[in-house]
Parts: structure tokens; C-alpha cells; sequence
């Protein structure tokens, strides 16, 4: 009782409690997240045709969450025959972040899959091939039929080790899964 | 009559009224069942004895100390003159039963304690207690038997020591808990498990490592504690809010990792500990040495390391793709004990590197839909102790400095600071994958300053004051942001205890100071125009609010105790709940904070009816009813967040008001002197009162049965002594207590129930001075293919199917 009532142990006791008080400055580094996919472009190139190349985009500048995204539709003329080809884009960065060439780096863990609405008389075959002549959908062919209207779901899969013959659509984890308003007429 | 009494004394007496006639009811239930097997039974003590003793006359009292009232714990009572020794318990009982009347003479000793004797005819059933005075030349060892006692609190506590303790090596924390009523774990994968006490876990759930507050990544439930179960001696959970004590926070319960006292007696000592597991072909070793010098007495110290590695986990259709993990830890020890005081130091390294699950390595609503539709988790794996990405690096850092200096004869003064550094790697399947995709690095000082006062008009107790400083950073994408936090508390509790009652008291005061530092980018007030969104926010946060507990124990006789008690803890927001924002990876939920969240205050109250020490049956029943007023839970939004990756579930933080309440039975009979049958069962009922619906991811009712059948001595000589083989069976039923539209909150219904088959086996081979333990553990031996519903991977596979575990546990002396 005696030793704890000596004024200079208790203080010496409490002040150590306190004595640990510290504070940080450091502020957090403004990173930019990586692999951050910004814009999925279509284009239709008509075949055998000249004239304008009709193009579909998908744009959502400040990532997931905040703004929400700005879809411009495309209008496409029955019964012809498009080269169709995708672009992802990291536009948030300066400059901007070419996607799609990472995706044809490791084309055979990628693969681009569309699917048409029921009722949209559109039809989309694969026109490229990874190392392992796999397709990886960067380059497609696009066949409209008679006027429709409907959107195209476009979905990149990242595949590692399950890109195969068999694989599909449900295979993998989804890198990008957009839908994009179309009419034939 | 006279004038009525004080109100206090009144009520207690009315309380004490109405327990009498309720334990005299369960007395007489369980009194006849005991006597009615005790008759035939070959149990009967005294067989042996001088006199036929068997008259059914029980002596019993509580050995104690006489300066501070605290149980002595493994005082030896002899009847001189029979051979009948008792041995106190947990609580100081000691006991002798079916003793026929005549006059005895009880010898009391216990080291560091001067013995005492009594002569004394017994008639009837007798109480006689015994006050020993500490012997004082052998104070020295007087002082480590008292810090090892284990104080009785009113509030419902499990205990896990010795071999039991031991039969779970090579599990992880949370899994050796699921061995005690009310206790479940909820899983990420076979790999990552938090402890869950009565439904409640991760921010409402303390860990205290060796004394210090375990601090970490807490927030999410797929970061399990960073502690090597190697280094406790003893794993004690507190059941309900124990905020007074342990600081704020702890709504739901607390968890008490003890390493073994340093040595106190002269000479050095080793462990060897060796396991083997099938289903992930886990091998551990683990060793510790300890010494205390014979010419330096006051100095001991200890060094301990575990090394551990695990492969693939095998359910019983497949192998789980990428859940092999790896443990280094090591600790050190060293501690200088006088007299009058002392001082120790504490070190120890927790380092993992454990994969991450592939199939649960998922995108957006569509994946996660599209792998609930599958019978067999994509990819398939073969067996491989390969880890791959994702997978995530942590080690855990823990110095703790501790000394006493000795304020009189009961009394002390304590003294921790602990420093402690988290730091976490997530590498994704993504990008470069040469650096972390996250890395968060949390640093923890704290310290903590408590005077037990010595024993005053019956109380005894301690008053506190705690400080603790929290800093958090990350590098790599966004989740939870930098912050900075000072959290101070001062704490009183008091213990009274006279004749049969045991009252606890005890308030608390917590301040606590949050800075949060982001950027508007990573707020969802983002506005897409880098001027304005890389402008820094320091948000900042100020809570302070009390805790409060008050307890009583009721000893109705040596076996019998009631225990009652109301708290109420509260805790703060926590930065993540505050400000998380973005995807969690795995779950397919867009998280979004919520900055105005306010704090979240608990009401406990909880009763619990112990039947120990007896000869054949021997229970507890333990409910409780938690009130918590602004329960911070995640509410999932109808609208789905869209973006470019597909469309995600959308998850806010809001607060309710919330009950949680339940029941822990436990209860075992010894059939005959070597079968012993116990029974286990929990449930708990989670119900949000605001929205009138129940809560989710509440663990499902349990129930465990299991028959033991121990001897202590086999073959020539006894070589195997402490035999034991024991079979259990646990059933989890569906969980049926669930919100109307489920699905609009969760991607599948919980999961169907599910029965394991469980089986234990152990003995020590005592090969000539040389002692070796040895244990067999069975999980799932019906290879039962079940999903539960507490694993957030039941999306996607299955648990783990038949496992088998081998460990040999070596104790050397040098």
C-alpha cells in the first residue's frame, strides 16, 4: 500500500500508460486501379462495302459505382455480312489504356463471347485464333438477316488453365459483361 | 416480524427463495437418477475402506486463501486414517462422498501454505471450509500458484486445456474452439476460419492474445486471428458482452489465448509435437524449450516454433483447387520474477501464405449464378501443396513488455505496453502478379496499466486505465482507406464475496478518435472529374460511451452454482464499415460504407445453472437474451450495381435494432467406471426487431452426442496409461429461422443439414522414464458430402470430406 502511495511511482506508472500516444502523417498515394476497363467499343465493318462503320460503345470513365455508364446503340442493314471487331479500353489514363492488346497477349486464357438476343437476327462467328488455335473473338464476322431489333450481350472471359475446345461462356471468371442495343433495318 | 430488511438484502433473500425451490426440483430429478444407477453401479469409493463406508453422508467444503479469499486450486484434503484424498477444483471444492458417520480427521495442504487439521464428528452431510494462511518463507512459490488461478466470473465461460486441448492440434483457432457449447465458426474455404460465440463474430468477437487485444483486419470475416494455436496452454472463451474488462467491442464474447507460465521450478524442458492430417496431407511440427536456469532462479525463458504445411483439401468428391497454405511462427519468452516484483518480455512471429480457393475466384452475378449451377467446382484440381494465385501473405508481429511490482501481500500493481504490426498481401489473378493487388499494413501500440487492490470489507478488485494508438495504410486498389485512431478507457471492478454469494460489479469509460484519410475518387460522392475527385478527405469520428456488467454467483452447495448476469458493451463503427468501397472479390458484392453510422450498444443478459464435480451426472445450462440497440449489419439492395463487368449485388451498411438469444446444454452421465455418455447442444435465434424478420448468416442449431470409453492403465506395467477411445455424432439441421424473401439477399438458401460421424482415440506410452502422447482423430468417417452454411464457399463446393489426423505430443526433461 505503502510503495503504491508514493506519489512519484504512481505517476511514473500512469504517465507510461500515455506515453505510447503517437501520430502518423502519411497520407495515402492516389493510385490508379489496376487493369481498370473503362470503354468496350464494337465495330462493324461493313464487307464489301464502303461508307460509314456503325459503332456500338459502352463508356463508364469513373470505373464501378458513381456515374453511371453511357450506352450508344447501332443501327445495322439487313442481310450483310460485318467484320466485326472489339476494343477495351482504359480511358481514365493518360494515355489511354489499350486494353485489348493485353487480352491478345493472353489469348489463351481470354475469349470474347457474344450472345444475341432472341428475336435479333444477328449472328456473330469467330475470325481469329489464340497459339493453341483457339478462337479469342477480338476479330469476328457479323451476319444480320432480315430487320429485328434486340441488344448484343458481349462477355470477355478470363480462362486460365480452362480455355479449352469445350469451354464456353460459363466457364471462367467475367473481365466484361456488356449489353448493347441493336436495330436491323 | 421485525422491520424488513435492507431492499438489497430483501431482494437477494426473495432471489435466493425462488432458487432454492427451482434447484431443490432439478436436485430431486437428477439426485434420483444418480441414485437409482448408483446402486448397482461398481463405482462405490469406498469399497476398500477400514469400514464398509458407504452411508451416503458427504463432506464437502472450499479451501481458500486467507489474505485474499481466492480458491486454492489442487489443495490436497486427506481423511487421515482411510484412503480417501480429495483434490480442490477450478473453485477450491473439495469433496467425500458416501462417507458413514464417525470421527474424522481432514488434513489440509498446498504448497506455500501452512497445513491445517481438524477433527470432527460427522452425523449428516457436512460443509467445512478451510482459510490457509501462506506459509511466509515460501512466498516465492506462493506468488506463481496465484497468478495462475483461474478467477470465477458470473458470466458463462468455456475452457479448453490439457489433453483435450492437445487432441486439436493441427486445427486452426476457430476450429479448436468449435469443441465448446455455443461456439461455431464461419468459414472462407477450407483454409480461413473465425470463431463465432452465440452468432456474433469478427468486429464483435475480442481476441486476447497472451493479455493483448488482438488487432488486426478484423473487419472481414475471410481474415482469421493470426495466432499460432501451439503457443496457448489454455483457450478460455467468455460467452456474452465482457466489455468492462477487455475494452469496447466485445459484444458477442471474448477469447482468451494463454501461453503457459514460464517455468518456476529450476531445470530445463522440451515439447515435441508432431501431426499428420489425410484430407490436405498436412504435416506439422511444432517444438518448444523452456528453461530456469538453477544459478540465476529469477530468470526463466522459452523459445517456441511451429512450422506448418498443407496441400489441397479433399472433399469426398474432389480436391479443392488452390487451398494449400503454409505457417512459420515463432515465440520467445523471457521473464525475471523477485519477490516484491518482476518483469517479462514476449515475442512472437505469426507468417502464412494460404490460397485462395480458384472456383471461388469469381466475377460478377452471372459467375457466381452460373457456380451455383454446377455439381463440380471448375477448374478441377489434382493434389498439389502448390500455391497459386489469388492467394494472400500475412504475418502478424506481436512484443509485449508485462511486469508487476507487488503493492502488498494481495495486492499489485500491473503494468503492458505491446506493440503489435499486421501486415496483409492479396496477389490476385490479375495483372502483375509480382506485387500484392493489396497490401494493408496496420500498426497497433497499446498499453495498459491495472492496481488489484488489495482485500478490503470483502471486495477485491482492480482499477485500470488503457491506451491504445491505431494506424492503418494500404497500397494497391482501394477498400478500406488510410486511418489513424486513439482509444483511451478506465475501468473499476469489484468482486464481493461472502458465504455462498459471489457479486461482480464493473463499469468502464472508452474514448475513442477516428481520422480517416481518402480521396473523393474512392467515396461513392465520386465525380468522374479528377480535379475534384483527387481532392484528400480526413474525415474524422469522436465516440465515448460506458460499459457496465453486474454478476452474481450463488453457490448452492459444492456441485451446484447459479450464475447471473446483465452488461452492456457498445463498440464503434469500424472503418470499413464507414468506408468501404468497391467490389469484394469472391462474395460478387459491391460494398458501399456508411460515414453516418452511429454506435452500437448491447444489452446481455444471461443465466447459467452449473451440476459439477459430481460422481455420474454432470451438467450445465446456460441462456441468454442480448439486446443490441443500432446493430450494424449489411442490408443487400434490390438494384444490382451495373458495370462494365456485369452486374453486382449491391450491399449497404444500416443499423437496426436486433435481438440475439439462445441456449448452450451440455450435460454427461458416467454410465460405468469407464463409459462416460455426454450430450451438447446450442442454438441461437437472431431476429432484427426493426424489420420484423430474422437475421442471416446465423449458425444453425447443433447438437452433439458421444460416448467415451477411457482406462487409465493397459498392458505390462501400465506402459499405456490415460487410455481413451471415444465416438460422436454431431447433426446440424437446415437453417430454418430465415428472412421471407431469402433470395433477395443470399445467391441460394442455406444449405440441407447434415451429420457427422466423429471418432477420438488416445494414450501415453510411458516407455520407461520417457513419456510419448499419442492421439487419433476421425473427422467425417461416413465421408458425408455436406455444405454448411456458415462457410461463404457454399456456393461453390463442398466441405471436407473424411480426414484422419495423427499427432504425437513428446515431453523431454533434461
Amino acid at each position: 500500500m505503502k510503495v503504491f502511495l508514493k506519489p512519484s511511482l504512481a505517476i511514473l506508472f500512469t504517465a507510461s500508460v500515455f506515453m505510447t500516444s503517437c501520430s502518423n502523417d502519411e497520407d495515402p498515394i492516389p493510385t490508379n486501379e489496376e487493369e481498370l476497363i473503362t470503354t468496350v467499343q464494337l465495330y462493324f465493318n461493313p464487307i464489301n462495302a464502303a461508307g460509314n462503320i456503325p459503332t456500338a460503345t459502352y463508356r463508364d470513365i469513373d470505373g464501378p459505382g458513381g456515374q453511371a455508364p453511357t450506352i450508344t446503340p447501332v443501327q445495322l442493314n439487313p442481310n450483310t455480312n460485318y467484320a466485326l471487331s472489339v476494343t477495351v479500353l482504359d480511358e481514365s489514363k493518360t494515355p489511354v489504356g489499350e486494353i485489348t492488346e493485353e487480352v491478345e497477349e493472353e489469348g489463351d486464357e481470354h475469349q470474347f463471347f457474344y450472345v444475341p438476343s432472341s428475336g435479333l437476327n444477328l449472328t456473330v462467328t469467330y475470325n481469329d485464333a489464340d497459339k493453341n488455335n483457339l478462337p479469342m473473338g477480338i476479330n469476328n464476322l457479323a451476319t444480320t438477316g432480315a430487320a429485328s431489333a434486340g441488344t448484343l450481350k458481349v462477355v470477355l472471359k478470363h480462362q486460365p488453365g480452362q480455355k479449352s475446345a469445350t469451354s464456353t461462356v460459363n466457364t471462367g471468371e467475367t473481365d466484361v459483361e456488356v449489353s448493347f442495343p441493336i436495330t436491323i433495318q | 416480524m421485525e422491520d424488513a430488511p435492507p431492499f438489497p438484502i430483501f431482494f437477494l433473500t426473495e432471489l435466493r427463495k425462488y432458487v432454492n425451490y427451482l434447484v431443490l426440483l432439478l436436485l430431486c430429478i437428477g439426485l434420483a437418477s444418480v441414485n437409482v444407477l448408483a446402486q448397482d453401479g461398481p463405482m462405490t469409493p469406498g469399497k476398500d475402506a477400514p469400514a464398509d463406508a458407504d452411508c451416503g453422508i458427504t463432506l464437502s467444503g472450499k479451501v481458500t486463501d486467507h489474505e485474499d479469499r481466492s480458491p486454492l486450486i489442487g489443495a490436497t484434503v486427506v481423511l487421515e486414517g482411510t484412503p480417501h484424498t480429495s483434490i480442490t477444483d477450478a473453485n477450491g471444492h473439495y469433496h467425500f462422498h458416501d462417507l458413514c458417520p464417525g470421527t474424522y480427521r481432514l488434513a489440509v495442504s498446498y504448497l506455500g501454505y501452512n497445513p491445517e487439521r481438524l477433527e470432527k464428528f460427522v452425523r449428516a452431510p457436512e460443509v467445512i471450509n478451510f482459510r490457509l494462511h501462506p506459509d511466509a518463507l515460501q512466498l516465492h512459490s506462493v506468488e506463481v500458484r496465484i497468478a495462475k488461478q483461474r478467477e470465477q466470473i458470473p458470466q458463462a465461460t468455456s475452457h479448453l486445456s490439457g489433453q483435450e486441448l492437445r487432441q486439436t492440434h493441427g486445427q486452426s483457432l476457430a476450429q479448436s474452439l468449435e469443441r465448446m457449447t455455443g461456439l461455431t465458426s464461419i468459414q472462407t474455404g477450407p483454409s480461413i476460419a473465425k470463431p463465432v460465440i452465440h452468432g456474433m463474430h469478427s468486429n464483435r468477437v475480442l481476441v486476447m492474445n497472451n493479455g493483448v487485444r488482438h488487432e488486426a483486419q478484423q473487419w472481414g470475416s475471410e481474415h482469421a486471428p493470426e495466432i499460432d494455436p501451439f503457443v496457448a496452454s489454455a483457450l478460455t472463451v467468455v460467452k456474452g458482452a465482457a466489455g468492462v474488462r477487455y475494452g469496447a467491442d466485445a459484444i458477442g464474447g471474448v477469447i482468451l489465448v494463454e501461453p503457459k507460465a514460464l517455468r518456476d521450478s529450476a531445470g530445463t524442458s522440451a515439447e515435441l509435437n508432431l501431426v499428420g492430417v489425410s484430407h490436405n496431407r498436412q504435416g506439422v511440427v511444432s517444438g518448444m524449450v523452456e528453461s530456469n536456469p538453477a544459478g540465476i532462479p529469477s530468470l526463466s525463458w522459452r523459445l517456441q516454433g511451429t512450422l506448418k504445411k498443407a496441400g489441397n483439401s479433399k472433399t469426398p468428391d474432389y480436391y479443392l483447387a488452390n487451398t494449400g497454405y503454409q505457417e512459420q511462427n515463432f515465440s520467445a519468452a523471457a521473464g525475471y520474477t523477485r519477490e516484491k516484483f518482476g518483469v517479462d518480455a514476449f515475442f512472437s512471429r505469426f507468417d502464412t501464405k494460404l490460397g485462395v480457393f480458384s472456383a471461388s475466384h469469381v466475377g460478377n452475378l452471372t459467375d457466381i449464378r452460373n457456380a451455383l449451377q454446377r455439381e463440380r467446382p471448375e477448374p478441377e484440381a489434382a493434389f498439389t501443396y502448390d500455391i497459386g494465385v489469388p492467394y494472400q501473405n500475412v504475418t502478424h508481429d506481436l512484443m509485449r513488455l508485462h511486469g508487476f511490482y507487488r503493492t502488498g501481500s494481495a495486492s499489485r500493481l500491473l503494468f503492458t505496453y505491446a506493440r503489435q504490426y499486421n501486415q496483409r498481401e492479396e496477389y490476385d489473378a490479375h495483372g502483375d502478379q509480382s506485387t500484392p493487388g493489396l497490401r494493408f499494413e496496420i500498426t497497433t501500440h497499446s498499453s495498459e496499466a491495472v492496481w488489484e487492490h488489495p482485500l478490503i470489507w470483502n471486495l477485491k478488485g482492480s482499477i485500470g486505465a488503457t491506451y491504445q494508438y491505431q494506424f492503418n495504410r494500404y497500397e494497391g486498389r482501394f477498400f478500406v482507406p488510410f486511418y489513424q485512431s486513439h482509444t483511451g478507457g478506465l475501468f473499476w471492478i469489484e468482486n464481493w464475496e461472502k458465504g455462498k454469494w459471489h457479486v461482480e460489479a464493473g463499469l468502464r469509460y472508452d474514448y475513442r478518435y477516428l481520422q480517416a484519410k481518402l480521396y473523393r475518387k474512392d467515396t461513392p460522392e465520386r465525380t468522374g472529374q479528377s480535379e475534384l475527385d483527387n481532392e484528400l478527405l480526413t474525415p474524422t469520428h469522436r465516440f465515448q460511451n460506458l460499459s457496465g456488467t453486474l454478476g452474481a454467483i450463488y453457490h448452492f452447495g459444492p456441485h451446484l452454482d447459479l450464475n447471473l448476469n446483465a452488461s452492456t458493451a457498445w463498440r464503434s463503427p469500424t472503418t470499413s464499415e464507414l468506408y468501404s468501397n468497391g467490389i469484394h472479390h469472391g462474395t460478387g458484392t459491391y460494398e458501399y460504407g456508411n460515414a453516418n453510422l452511429g454506435v452500437e450498444r448491447a444489452y446481455n443478459f444471461m443465466a447459467t445453472l452449473a451440476y459439477v464435480q459430481n460422481k455420474r451426472l454432470n451438467g450445465e445450462i446456460s441462456v441468454y437474451h442480448n439486446l443490441i440497440d443500432n446493430y450494424i449489419y449489411q442490408e443487400p439492395d434490390t438494384v444490382p450495381t451495373l458495370t462494365i463487368r456485369g452486374a453486382f449485388l449491391t450491399a449497404r451498411q444500416k443499423q437496426t435494432n436486433a435481438t440475439f438469444s439462445g441456449v448452450d446444454v451440455s450435460a454427461s452421465y458416467q454410465l460405468t467406471d469407464h463409459l462416460l455418455f455426454a450430450t451438447k447442444a446450442s442454438l441461437v435465434r437472431a431476429y432484427n426487431q426493426s424489420a420484423d424478420e430474422y437475421l442471416i448468416w446465423i449458425p444453425s442449431d447443433r447438437y452433439e452426442n458421444s460416448l467415451r470409453y477411457s482406462v487409465e492403465r493397459l498392458g505390462a506395467q501400465g506402459v499405456f496409461a490415460q487410455n481413451f477411445i471415444s465416438i460422436s455424432g454431431l447433426a446440424v439441421p437446415r437453417q430454418r429461422h430465415i428472412p421471407a424473401n431469402y433470395l433477395a439477399r443470399d445467391y441460394a438458401m442455406p444449405p440441407a443439414g447434415y451429420f457427422l460421424l466423429n471418432a477420438e482415440a488416445g494414450t501415453t506410452l510411458q516407455l520407461g522414464k520417457q513419456q510419448i502422447e499419442v492421439g487419433l482423430i476421425g473427422r467425417n468417417l461416413l465421408n458425408t458430402a455436406y455444405r454448411d452454411y456458415l462457410n461463404r464457399f457454399r456456393y461453390y463446393a463442398d466441405e471436407i470430406g473424411r480426414s484422419i489426423t495423427l499427432r504425437v505430443s513428446i515431453p523431454l526433461n533434461f
